[in-house]
């Protein structure tokens, strides 16, 4: 059986993207992108709807594939891996790239088993095991206090915000070295946004973040990098205190200041 | 004139209502006079011992149920071991695996599947199972346990497929990507996540399955065996329930008779209590309350990745094969009938003059025809007002919708052969006719026809009944002006549907409209349809080649009534 290895990192960079095209049959939805997000740091993107944002973070662990005609070209690595690669192993990708999406998506099992689903997935049975990694997932999405006692719970129970942090440490649980968040919270209310902040900035200790968001605010709160989309094509990328408070690009400076969008 | 518009819109609505609660009065009578009918043996000769006795010989009065009961619940079980496993696979198969271009195809190959009349999977379980059997294993006889499960496995297949396929189509889309998400192959998804969130849907499918399965008659009746003794083995003879009642009643008298409908009444018992297992899965499930889990310490905290999931790939391959296999197994048998059936099919056999000696076809199309042309006057009316009713006159959740749902639930699980028994004693004082046959089949299409009429009535939007009040229609006028008139498609496939269902139909026609190859001169006669006389040319009076004829024609009128259903689909769906 095939050990899945993790990606190596070199010189703090985690994904370098090279002149990116990608369709949807016909329609060219990502023009020409060049793009390198750090290591160990929040990388948001912004945009208004429909500038390809989204597309672009499912590109990054081949969600993508599911979309019929969806056709990607030039070169995305991860770890100098090209992971358009035909040699890359799509589980290898996705245990090491994670995923939260917009709606929380839990399993309809208990608590417990969503958490350990991705482990059992990838070969991991003894009980001793399964039960650490439960235990350390939820401490790592914060929520350990809060469903000790409720571990055989079905999921589909808990709150909308307990339900994003649940799929949070369900992604965690398999260790993964990146994790692309979807508009994490724009289902959520304030106080579960709030919490959902507060995890992303601990977690960055460990994990290499890449997040979608409409929420500006949300983006100069926890992000390091942010990267502005529009039409397909990525317009500005910096630090995200320059991006908002001198952005280099006139497009930029109308889209943060609500000019459109 | 406001007055009186008022009173002809209450007198609607009562008669809307009086459709509607139709389904009720229609069980309650169907219970009340098996009942009836079989208390009397149950008197004399015992709940217990009728039910527990091993000795069924009525010329000596020795009226013991259990081998039957044995032999219902063995091949039933049997059949939903096989039937379910299949359809299951095929399900999967046919939503995941299938490509694009077959998904169509395959659908059809259910529907045709769940519309092949019983006689005529009795027939083909005659002609090609039992002798393929008997050679592969080298019994004694083909016929007995393995083959009835193997046949009733068949036939409920597109139930369990269909529904199956239902449910898992209706899996959440964003279970899926989480599990991909997360790294796991698009098998081990299939299999570990989409199967089991659409476990309640796969537990009512097998559920169905099994009350077809208890129910069915014909298609068991020619490979079972037939003999009411204990079964001990693969290729032992049986008897189930509904064979017992089959075979017997057309001479059966007196306590045998009355035994003969209690046979029915456990047959109904059976069956009620799956329709309470049925409701028990479907309905909402509250939190449980289970003990907390309790981790243990110790975990290695260092783990090993590794790719997985043979197992789901081979699972996945299993799917494919197995719905190959469907496709050939009703390759074969529609083959096997046309080939050996078409040659013997002329113009004589199809409209000559029958008699006893050289039986035609002549009876059945003029019996067919009075029989679609009667159950479909009865029960359109009923069904379209009882639609009207459960859809324009009641608020979601209504107590009384409940009720009247669970009563057409339970009307159309109820076995034809039961049917068959409550029109012999409700319809038949004077005689088997063709009217009494219809009356009994008006009965089990109505459930149907409800259904379908209730459907398109709920997909007209309500911005058009709006739009006909606001001018100031009374509500009747704008069902009937407005409501129905968009609905129309679902009157046109509840006769289609209903008229497929009346050509198969076999088991409650035998005692209700006869099973004799005349020519019938009017509805009050007796006659038999096309599926009954397959069922006389197969076991009342063997006749092969007026079987191979029959069959024949039979699935070609199946093709066309699917043909029809296919066509009126496809034109609405273009339409909307």
């Amino acid at each position: 059986m095939k050990t899945i290895e993790q990606f190596k990192f070199e010189n703090k960079i985690a994904v370098e993207i090279r002149e990116m095209d990608l369709f949807y049959g016909n329609f060219q939805a990502l023009k020409k992108i060049n793009m390198t997000i750090p290591e160990n740091r929040i990388t948001a993107m912004i945009g208004p709807s429909g500038c390809g944002k989204s597309t672009l973070l499912k590109s990054l662990n081949r969600m993508n594939d599911l979309v019929e005609g969806c056709r990607v070209e030039g070169v995305i690595q991860i770890g100098g891996q090209n992971i358009y690669d035909k040699a890359m192993n799509l589980s290898m990708l996705r245990k090491n790239v994670g995923m939260v999406f917009q709606r929380p998506n839990p399993f309809a099992m208990s608590v417990y088993d969503n958490i350990v689903y991705g482990p059992r997935t990838f070969g991991i049975k003894k009980k001793a095991d399964l039960d650490e990694i439960v235990e350390r997932s939820l401490k790592g999405a914060a929520m350990w206090e809060e469903l000790k006692d409720r571990l055989n719970k079905s999921a589909l129970g808990l709150s909308g915000g307990q339900q994003q942090r649940l799929c949070i440490a369900r992604a965690l649980a398999v260790e993964p070295q990146i994790l692309l968040m979807d508009e994490p919270t724009s289902a959520l209310d304030p106080i579960s946004t709030g919490k959902i902040e507060e995890l992303c900035t601990e977690l960055k200790k460990d994990v290499t973040i890449v997040m979608v968001t409409h929420n500006m605010q949300q983006a100069t709160r926890i992000s390091d990098k942010t990267a502005f989309f529009l039409l397909g094509e990525m317009v500005e990328m910096g630090d995200t205190h320059k991006i908002f408070s001198m952005p280099e690009n006139k497009k930029t400076e109308d889209y943060i200041t609500g000019r459109f969008g | 004139m406001v007055k009186s518009e008022n009173k002809s819109e209450k007198a609607a609505k009562i008669v809307f209502i009086t459709a509607a609660c139709f389904s009720i009065v229609a069980v309650f009578a169907i219970v009340l006079f098996i009942f009836a009918s079989a208390f009397p043996a149950l008197q004399e000769i015992g709940t217990f011992k009728f039910l527990f006795g091993s000795k069924w010989f009525p010329k000596q009065d020795e009226y013991g149920l259990l081998p039957m009961i044995v032999a219902t619940l063995l091949v039933t079980v049997s059949a939903l071991l096989i039937g379910g496993a299949f359809g299951i696979f095929t399900a999967i198969f046919v939503v995941y695996f299938c490509p694009k271009k077959l998904k169509g195809f395959f659908n059809q190959i259910i529907v045709l599947l769940a519309g092949i009349p019983s006689i005529i999977y009795g027939f083909f379980g005659m002609i090609v199972l039992s002798p393929a059997l008997k050679s592969l294993f080298n019994a004694e006889s083909g016929n007995g346990l393995l083959a009835s499960a193997l046949i009733l496995g068949l036939m409920i297949l597109p139930t369990v497929t269909s529904l199956t396929k239902n449910a898992l189509e209706s899996v959440p889309r964003s279970y899926s990507e989480g599990s991909l998400a997360l790294g796991a192959s698009r098998e081990q998804t299939i299999f570990r996540i989409d199967l089991p969130a659409a476990k309640t849907g796969v537990l009512s499918a097998l559920t169905l399955g099994a009350g077809r399965a208890i129910g069915e008659t014909m298609a068991v009746l020619v490979v079972c065996g037939n003999s009411a003794a204990f079964p001990d083995g693969l290729f032992s003879p049986i008897r189930p329930l509904t064979v017992n009642i089959v075979n017997e009643m057309g001479y059966a008298m007196g306590l045998h008779r009355q035994a003969l409908f209690a046979t029915g009444l456990v047959l109904l018992v059976f069956i009620f209590l799956l329709n309470g297992f049925l409701a028990f899965i479907k309905r909402e499930k509250k939190e449980k309350d289970e003990a907390n889990r309790t981790l243990v310490g110790g975990g290695a905290g260092e783990y090993i990745y590794k790719v997985r999931g043979m197992g789901s790939k081979i699972l996945s391959v299993v799917s494919c094969l197995i719905a190959a296999v469907v496709v050939l197994v009703l390759g074969i048998l529609i083959g096997y009938i046309l080939v050996n059936g078409l040659p013997e099919i002329s113009l004589d056999f199809l409209f000559g003059k029958p008699t006893y000696k050289t039986p035609t076809l002549l009876g059945a199309f003029v019996s067919t025809g009075w029989i679609i042309l009667l159950s479909l006057l009865i029960a359109i009316p009923l069904g379209v007002g009882a639609a009207i009713f459960l859809v324009e006159y009641t608020k979601p959740g209504s107590k009384l919708v409940k009720v009247i749902r669970v009563f057409i639930d339970t009307l159309s699980g109820i076995p034809s052969i039961v049917f068959g028994l409550f029109g012999m004693i409700a319809f038949c004082a004077g005689g088997k006719s063709l009217f009494a046959g219809a009356l009994t089949l008006s009965l089990m299409i109505l459930p149907t026809v409800i259904r379908s009429v209730e459907e398109s009535l709920l997909a007209v939007q309500n911005s058009v009944r709006e739009g006909s009040l606001a001018l100031g229609a009374t509500k009747v006028r704008t069902i009937f002006k407005v409501v129905l008139p968009s609905a129309l498609s679902g009157v046109v496939t509840a006769i289609i549907l209903s008229v497929g269902r009346i050509v198969s139909e076999s088991a409650a026609l035998i005692f209700t409209a006869g099973s004799l190859p005349m020519v019938p001169s009017s509805p009050l006669d007796s006659g038999s349809t096309f599926a009954v006389l397959m069922y006389n040319f197969t076991a009342e009076n063997p006749n092969m080649e007026a079987a191979y004829a029959t069959a024949t024609v039979l699935l070609m009128l199946v093709f066309l009534v699917n043909l029809a259903a296919y066509f009126c689909e496809k034109k609405w769906k273009k339409n909307k």
